[in-house]
């Protein structure tokens, strides 16, 4: 009784590793097959993933031969993984060839503007205050308005939330809405969160929070307010009376070669700008 | 005649046959051995190549960071080359301590039901529930702590973020206790069955024999459950990460967002230039934190060897 067990375990792992193996094998023989006709690797932003996700699926389709890896973790990742050669493409929320937000200029890379990301304010979706100056949001964020009542809305501590340092979104928010002026980093109504899905939950789930995200994340408990009385619209940051957006970049080390040039004139051609690209609730800049 | 002459062909053989067999035997032996002796040389090798790089690293920030900055100021702010790491070091230990001070006495308390007063269908029945509790990822906790506890945080204290010491050592604690409990219940349940019935034989009641005789009987087991479960608290991440409010300010008043060790590092790492001082000092943390937690474990293993002698 114990041994038939035993031999059952015993062939059930030697089957389970044998296929493993098999399977390890033809993948190994599919990257070496790809390889040859040129492999793209994307690293950065989060906030362009779903952009740069959607067009090597395209891309696939009419480059068959062309291997394509696409990840995200942070707008830093995409200059830096370029520039020691772990991508061949590199996706930031800013121009990483200038000196943006504390970040140094990354010599050596070629920047190709791909989108217009635009960006909105949110609060609770039961907050009455639905229209922010430049200035108010300014003064909350630095601590001079520290109440709803002073906005029109209820008297109720206005809680503060922002983007870890480096966020790319943060970069284009201090850039964008802060001017210059500087964020107030403690207090027992300031947190900070890691993603713009934390932002999201932090503001759906505080009545009295505040804080800003992409466009395209805003739904649910959450609502943009418009920014000196403009709504935030992808056409109103398109027309630019909406100020509040900022550009998606890729990088690549010198000039773009082969597979990584077609994939970036791919997202830079009319069919994707104005098909996908929009689609995503991005503003084609062609 | 032919008969009784040696077979000296079969003797052979067998001496062969024998002497084949010993040398497969000693040889698998051998490889035996040498897999042993392979598998604890990978994990000396990967163990001190991290120590290695994480101190290789960490300390290039005191090229350009004093050490007495580094630990002592609480101003964390890279835009301005301020990199004092005092607030995430006090409040790893504070969180830690505050986790403890919380989970310790309910840990040892569950397991003295178990492990004394339970019937045998309800003990068992627990067990399994704290091992499956052992075993639910960090994140879980996390999430259920962000959107549970810190709005309810808020509703009691008036706290206007909820985010905090008090939200990240209620996490730990629930994180902690099933492990604290489990390895508590081992040890009482490791005590000699003749020391309980001693003392009911000297007249002494059932909350005398637990006070007396079993809780100090299985106290270096109930150390080496509280280690473990200070070696978790000390090291989780998603969960804290979650419900602290990543602030580098001082959160002693317990609702005040604040920030540790590893919520700080989690929160940073992705976002700093890979040859920046502000990526040495997340290194430093990182080492620190490897530190710490060895050295508390150390300090309790020397406790725990004191009490294992005495007792």
């Amino acid at each position: 009784m114990k041994r038939s067990t035993l031999w059952k375990r015993v062939i059930s792992a030697v089957l389970s590793s044998t296929l493993l193996l098999g399977a390890a094998l033809a993948t190994e023989h599919r990257a070496d097959a790809a390889e040859v006709s040129g492999k793209i690797v994307i690293a950065g932003s989060t906030a362009l993933l779903p952009l740069t996700q959607q067009a090597a699926k395209e891309f696939k389709k009419s480059h068959p031969k062309v291997k394509i890896v696409v990840s995200g973790s942070s707008s830093i990742a995409g200059p830096q993984s370029v520039t020691k050669g772990v991508a061949t493409i590199g996706a930031c929320d800013w121009d990483a060839t200038k000196a943006v937000g504390g970040f140094p200029a990354y010599k050596g890379l070629k920047a190709y503007k791909i989108a217009k990301i635009p960006f909105a304010v949110i609060v609770n979706k039961d907050n009455p205050v639905s229209n922010l100056s430049v200035e108010q949001i300014q003064d909350i964020y630095e601590g001079k308005i520290k109440n709803w009542k002073q906005l029109g809305g209820k008297n109720e501590e206005i809680v503060v939330i922002n983007r870890a340092k480096g966020s790319g979104t943060r970069v284009n928010f201090e850039d964008k809405i802060m001017d210059g002026h500087t964020i107030k980093t403690t207090g027992d109504n300031y947190k900070e969160v890691q993603k713009s899905g934390d932002m999201v939950n932090a503001v759906a789930s505080n009545p009295n929070a505040i804080g800003f995200v992409d466009l395209a994340y805003v739904k649910g408990g959450i609502k943009a307010v418009s920014i000196n009385g403009v709504k935030a619209t992808t056409a109103n940051a398109q027309s630019g009376k909406y100020i509040f957006y900022g550009y998606g970049y890729l990088l690549t080390k010198g000039e773009a070669k082969g597979a990584d040039k077609a994939f970036i004139d791919y997202i830079l051609s009319k069919k994707f700008q104005n098909g996908s690209l929009k689609k995503l609730k991005f503003i084609p800049v062609k | 005649m032919e008969k009784l002459s040696p077979d000296w062909t079969e003797a052979t053989r067998l001496w062969t046959a024998h002497r084949q067999h010993w040398i497969t035997k000693y040889r698998s032996d051998r490889l035996f051995r040498f897999f042993c002796l392979a598998s604890i040389v990978f994990l000396i090798v990967v163990l001190s190549a991290i120590v290695l790089f994480v101190s290789k690293t960490g300390l290039l920030v005191f090229r350009d960071v004093s050490p007495w900055e580094f630990f002592f100021s609480s101003r964390w702010d890279p835009e301005h080359h301020r990199y004092g790491a005092a607030v995430f070091i006090t409040g790893t230990l504070y969180v830690t301590f505050v986790t403890l001070l919380m989970a310790t006495p309910i840990s040892i308390l569950t397991a003295v039901f178990i492990a004394e007063m339970a019937p045998p269908r309800l003990q068992q029945w627990l067990r399994t529930l704290l091992d499956l509790l052992v075993g639910i990822p960090s994140i879980v906790y996390g999430y259920l702590g962000a959107t549970l506890l810190v709005p309810w945080i808020r509703k009691l204290t008036g706290a206007p973020v909820g985010d905090g010491i008090l939200a990240a050592a209620i996490v730990l604690s629930m994180m902690i206790l099933p492990t604290i409990t489990r390895i508590t219940d081992d040890a009482l349940c490791a005590v000699p069955n003749e020391w309980r019935e001693a003392n009911y034989a000297l007249g002494g009641t059932k909350i005398e024999m637990i006070a007396k005789v079993l809780l100090p009987a299985a106290k270096s087991g109930i150390a080496a459950a509280v280690i473990l479960g200070m070696a978790r608290a000390l090291g989780e991440t998603m969960a804290v990460v979650m419900v602290i409010g990543n602030v580098a300010q001082w959160g002693f008043d317990l609702i005040t967002p604040s920030s540790v060790l590893t919520s700080h590092i989690v929160m940073q790492i992705l976002n700093v230039d890979f040859h920046s001082t502000a990526n040495h000092a997340l290194y430093m943390m990182a080492l620190l934190l490897l530190f710490i937690s060895i050295s508390l474990i150390m300090m309790i293993r020397r406790l725990r060897l004191k009490g294992g002698s005495s007792s």
